[in-house]
């Protein structure tokens, strides 16, 4: 029995949307676990870039592109992430695996400290005190030195291992990483398509959502606005401590509101109404800094750091314009051609 | 001691009483003194000039501006001081005047959002897709293509609600509503931009709620739409209750004439 291109196609139409969700996930999942065969150390050190960003703008995504929430601060989550478990493995000698868990505890339980206050402001207030967040954590790591390493930062974390391998080894990080991004990344996808990414969404006022219409249904937005944001914090420092696991040296310049500012640019760029849109965004601004990197030093002459920030502006301002919900529901919409119901 | 009350005496039962509820915003005094019942499984139209305070008193019922001065009470549960979203778990939901679709999601999630907390499921379980969430999700699709059978469109659950007419979105918030198994539905001038068809409809469906026990307290400027169905009118004007009563009571009261066509309307009559 032979089928045709149009019959694939028409029975890949019929799928549920829950099984179409596995699908792509399946499909995503191949073709990152087959790139390493074929790629040399350099492009796998870049997609550990991404999955690292991506962690941090999958959590920013469901914070911002589903509970329409505003943050200039996550770079304080991330960087929360990464120094609790330096200082747990190099002053506590506690097991790394163990610290990434106890940080993830610790820095979702400072989210739901803040966000009980935070979120009793809205817009650029809000947006205002996540800065000044960033802000305050980035004095306070830098001036608690013996805690810290102040200015210096630390040193000799201890790698993640998995019996003989450990997260020194490029290719075990790479997989160790992204198997962590998808399982993020399928969690993220279950938790959109119920009742709390409905909730979330429901109160979203940026993105057709109404705050006053979900509290008349019922809904605690307050509630949901601290969950997301402890959520989005334990995204954050999970990628935090894998950093910190993986570089080994952590130091407070890279918790800056620079790291908060892009992983934005990502969401926006990638989409924010999916967390699918944290890869697109991640993998789109990772490799053209690469780029840049690469290729700006042939073209000019002299320090060529700026020329990333002027590429990054452009882009914004493009995407903005031309695309202000990002690439993914172009992708989607390429590949599914108006599939209803698929997150 | 339980009491078996009749239908004629159980629509006597006020399943919301307003007592003395004064409202000031600034130095405008946008309700002063304001009482009024309504009776269990009755439809109360509240009438009035724009300005007379109308939708402020529903955002006062439903919590969404706290309440100032005076007592409301549902189910002999005073309401005063009650967030929004414990209001409703109660059993008293509004639909606003401009409906507040979410047009992020498709007509059926809609009507999910406002089933919501009839689900078990926790951020975990969801986020895992346990069984738990499954048969939760299950429940609430199901709940809500009932209530969207119920307002007949069932056929339109999958696509987002911004495509519908206005009138179809006007259902749709009353199907969300509906889901939240509410008793009481605020519904803030639900007949704004419905053609003659649909104000049909909708009057249709708030006496089918009716049948089955849901009591609907309606704002609405429109006035003659509304006397067909209406078990009783209040109107207000300038913040003050002026009149109460049947809808033929209110229509032949002097009060509500002047409010309605201006104190000289009668006089410019008397001298013809």
């Amino acid at each position: 029995m032979s089928f045709s291109v149009q019959d694939i196609i028409e029975r890949t139409r019929k799928i549920s949307p829950v099984d179409a969700r596995y699908l792509a996930v399946g499909i995503f999942t191949i073709l990152i676990m087959i790139i390493p065969l074929g790629a040399g150390a350099f492009p796998n050190t870049v997609m550990i870039e991404i999955g690292f960003y991506s962690i941090v703008t999958m959590g920013l995504i469901m914070f911002m592109g589903f509970a329409g929430q505003i943050s200039l601060g996550h770079a304080a989550l991330f960087g929360c992430g990464a120094y609790i478990s330096g200082i747990l493995t190099t002053q506590h000698y506690l097991s790394p695996w163990l610290a990434l868990f106890l940080a993830a505890c610790f820095t979702g339980g400072i989210a739901a400290a803040v966000g009980r206050v935070m979120f009793r402001m809205h817009g650029l207030i809000l947006a205002g005190i996540t800065l000044a967040l960033n802000l305050l954590f980035f004095y306070l790591v830098s001036g608690l030195s013996d805690l810290t390493g102040g200015a210096i930062g630390m040193t000799n974390i201890p790698p993640l291992s998995l019996g003989q391998y450990t997260s020194q080894n490029i290719l075990f990080n790479y997989y160790l990483l992204w198997v962590i991004a998808i399982l993020l990344l399928i969690f993220s996808l279950n938790l959109a398509d119920s009742r709390f990414g409905r909730a979330l969404r429901s109160i979203n006022t940026y993105d057709g959502g109404s705050e006053e219409a979900a509290q008349v249904l019922g809904i605690n937005i307050m509630k949901y606005k601290v969950w997301v944001f402890i959520l989005s914090a334990v995204y954050a420092s999970i990628a935090g401590s894998l950093y910190a696991h993986y570089t080994r040296i952590i130091e407070p310049n890279t918790f800056m509101i620079q790291f908060s500012a892009l992983v934005v640019l990502m969401a926006i760029i990638g989409g924010r109404s999916s967390p699918w849109g944290a890869f697109l965004g991640a993998g789109l601004i990772v490799s053209i800094r690469q780029l840049l990197r690469e290729f700006a030093p042939m073209l000019i002459v002299g320090p060529t750091g700026s020329y990333e920030l002027i590429a990054y502006g452009i882009i914004m301002v493009v995407v903005l314009l031309f695309l202000p919900q990002g690439l993914f529901p172009i992708i989607k919409k390429a590949i599914l051609k108006r599939r209803p119901g698929f997150s | 001691m339980k009491v078996n009350l009749s239908f004629a005496e159980h629509s006597k039962v006020p399943i919301l009483e307003v007592k003395n509820v004064s409202m000031t915003f600034g130095i405008l005094n946008v309700l002063n003194n304001v009482n009024f019942s309504v009776p269990e499984g009755n439809i109360l139209v509240m009438i009035g000039p724009n300005g007379a305070g109308k939708s402020t008193m529903l955002k006062l019922i439903s919590g969404l501006i706290p309440l100032q001065k005076g007592n409301i009470i549902f189910r002999r549960k005073r309401l005063n001081g009650m967030a929004p979203n414990r209001i409703a778990l109660l059993g008293i939901t509004q639909l606003f005047q401009d409906i507040r679709i979410f047009s992020n999601m498709s007509v059926i999630e809609n009507v999910m959002v406002g089933s919501h907390f009839n689900a078990e499921a926790n951020l975990l379980s969801s986020g895992l897709r346990l069984p738990r969430a499954r048969i939760d999700e299950h429940r609430l699709f199901e709940t809500a293509r009932r209530h969207l059978s119920l307002v007949g469109l069932e056929q339109k659950a999958n696509i987002n609600p911004t495509s519908l007419s206005w009138g179809h979105q006007k259902l749709v918030g009353i199907a969300r509503a509906l889901a939240t198994g509410s008793q009481l539905l605020l519904l803030d001038e639900p007949y704004s931009g419905l053609s003659g068809l649909e104000v049909d409809n909708l009057n249709e469906l708030i006496l089918k709620l009716k049948n089955q026990g849901i009591t609907s307290l309606i704002v609405e400027h429109l006035t003659d739409i509304l006397m067909g169905i209406a078990d009783q009118v209040i109107v207000l004007d300038h913040g003050e209750k002026i009149a109460e009563g049947t809808p033929a009571e209110v229509q032949n009261n002097k009060r509500v004439i002047d409010a309605y066509l201006g104190s000289g309307q009668p006089a410019k009559e008397e001298r013809q």
